[in-house]
């Protein structure tokens, strides 16, 4: 047997639902005095799916402790036989969890899971996403006066934003506490929860439905600090400006935001 | 000779568990090993301490994802990342495994085994002498402990080791742990086996723990080291001379100062087969 076919079929060992490998690739082996091949088959066989699983049990450990062990086990078991990993660094092992949540549950219970899921995954990709250039207090207390109306502002590289349509925020937050897990419950309005590292520890918070908009129009459609003025002033009125610079103060104070070159 | 090599002493493991340990208190470790992957990210927790950890101890870089035995092409991209880490760390040296972890589509992510062929022989000495040429240094590769082997074996592993050395450049991390796990596990004999290896090239050894089922042993890296593995490991220095050691612990991890209290053990033990070396010179 050729050493790419012999490969090929340890990989499909390991790929396979039993540990007990196929007689012919079993036959290519040899065990040791006390030994057998089927049992060290078997050790590969489950170090792989193991390893696997306890990679998972880390990055999603809310989802863990909303399903409970077993179940926790059978998820992550079908999803990796689903998607095995295609990266080098086991890191990225939980890139597709949440859409196989999607795939694989009934609705019911897959959606409010799955965001769950983007949750705990948004929190891995905040956690070593490149440092950026974040805008610190300092920055703006000297920046000059004229300075203020042209001021545009893109989010810092690590800032993940989970569009919340269940109170997936609370349960993840249970989980943490190791408390009683409420009810899953659908949002209204729903709600953007932004989660992003700074100093070295990630940070997590809820967005109410104005915030999100001003945010919104500052880093994605790129509006200038005075247009941020001039648009609450459709609901704040002569307050607009003081709840821009409320927001603002409070955007840049949590390192969420970069400047952008004018 | 092994000692013509750079000695560093004694090392651990660094895990991120420890890191703000290590930086307080800076402990009495004479170096750390890093998982390579671990820090080939963009950014965060793992590079800030990393750095900080670079400019007071020597560092060793050690990855587990090469696959130099694969059947796949290597991948230029993770050697490229490797290149910029050493770049950035300055390590002593880099090591991976001598396995391969990488199937024809999927990352494995195992240490797994070689048949020791002449075909298996050609192939990784070919790829070993690619990524030093990316790399520009020797690759040190360590032997894995294995749990099945092939029946077309022409060599031992030891003298798969001697032969890939001779042909490629590269260097041994000798596992004393690993080769005690599978010589219980195929039956040979554990001293042979590092007794055969050529002591000019092995840069480093591993100490480490495992799981003794009775019948067969599993190198689970999570556990304290077994006297049999210290008796080799003296038996190993005593034969080579000074050769940088470093205590692995994967999982299960202890309080830090049981670490030290154990790697305090590896030092004396060590500092004991070296005078005993010296004498009997
Ligand atoms: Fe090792």
């Amino acid at each position: 047997m050729r050493l790419t076919d012999w490969q090929l079929a340890f990989e499909q060992h390991l790929l396979s639902e039993t540990p007990v490998a196929n007689s012919g690739f079993a036959a290519t082996l040899l065990g040791g005095p006390t030994l057998d091949v089927d049992t060290g088959l078997a050790i590969y066989h489950n170090a792989y799916i193991s390893r696997l699983q306890d990679v998972l049990r880390h990055d999603f450990s809310a989802i863990l402790y909303w399903l409970g062990d077993d179940e926790f086990a059978a998820l992550t078991e079908a999803y990796v036989r689903r998607y095995p990993s295609a990266h080098y660094s086991l890191r990225w092992l939980g890139e597709r969890f949440p859409t196989f949540i999607l795939e694989h549950l009934v609705a019911e219970q897959g959606v409010p899971l799955a965001e769950l899921a983007r949750l705990e995954w948004a929190f891995t990709l905040a956690f070593d996403a490149p440092q950026g250039e974040p805008l610190t207090l300092h920055d703006m207390a000297s920046l000059a006066p004229e300075d203020w109306p042209g001021l545009q502002v893109t989010l810092a590289p690590s800032v993940q934003q989970v569009f919340c349509r269940f109170n997936t925020v609370a349960i993840w937050r249970a989980s943490k506490d190791e408390s009683d897990f409420p009810h899953s419950q659908a949002l209204d309005p729903v709600q953007i929860c932004l989660v992003w590292r700074h100093q070295n520890v990630c940070h997590y918070r809820s967005l109410e439905p104005a915030e999100i908009c001003a945010l919104a129009g500052m880093v994605t459609t790129g509006w200038r600090f005075s247009e941020l003025c001039a648009e609450l002033a459709v609901t704040y009125a002569e307050g607009a400006p003081l709840q821009a610079v409320t927001w603002l103060k409070q955007w840049v104070q949590d390192g969420l935001l970069e400047r952008r070159a004018p | 000779m092994a000692m013509s090599l750079p000695f560093l002493g004694y090392g651990l493991g660094l895990r991120n568990e420890y890191y703000e340990q290590i930086l307080e208190q800076s402990p009495a470790v004479d170096w750390f090993e890093v998982i390579s992957e671990n820090y080939l990210v963009q950014g965060g927790k793992a590079l800030y301490y990393l750095d900080a950890i670079a400019e007071r101890y020597p560092l060793v870089m050690h990855g587990v994802s090469l696959s130099i035995g694969g059947p796949h092409a290597l991948d230029t991209d993770y050697l490229k990342q490797i290149r910029q880490l050493a770049e950035r760390i300055q390590p002593a040296w880099v090591s991976d495994h001598l396995c391969w972890s990488r199937g024809s589509a999927h990352q494995l992510h195992d240490l797994l085994p070689l048949p020791y062929t002449e075909e298996s022989l050609y192939h990784v000495a070919a790829r070993v002498r690619q990524v030093q040429d990316v790399l520009e240094r020797p690759l040190v590769l360590e032997n894995v402990s294995s749990y099945v082997r092939s029946k077309a074996d022409e060599f031992t592993e030891w003298e798969f080791l001697n032969a890939l050395a001779h042909l490629s450049g590269c260097q041994l991390l000798l596992d004393v742990n690993n080769v005690y796990v599978s010589s219980r596990n195929h039956g040979f004999d554990a001293w042979t086996f590092i007794r055969n290896l050529p002591p000019q090239s092995i840069r480093q050894l591993h100490l480490a723990g495992h799981m003794d089922y009775g019948d067969y042993v599993v190198d689970t890296h999570d556990h304290p080291v077994c006297d049999p593995v210290w008796d080799l490991y003296q038996q190993t220095l005593e034969h080579l001379g000074p050769v940088s050691t470093l205590l692995e612990r994967d999982d299960h991890f202890p309080p830090f100062e049981e670490l030290l209290t154990e790697l305090s053990k590896a030092r004396e033990l060590g500092a004991m087969a070296l005078a005993r070396r010296s004498l009997c010179a």
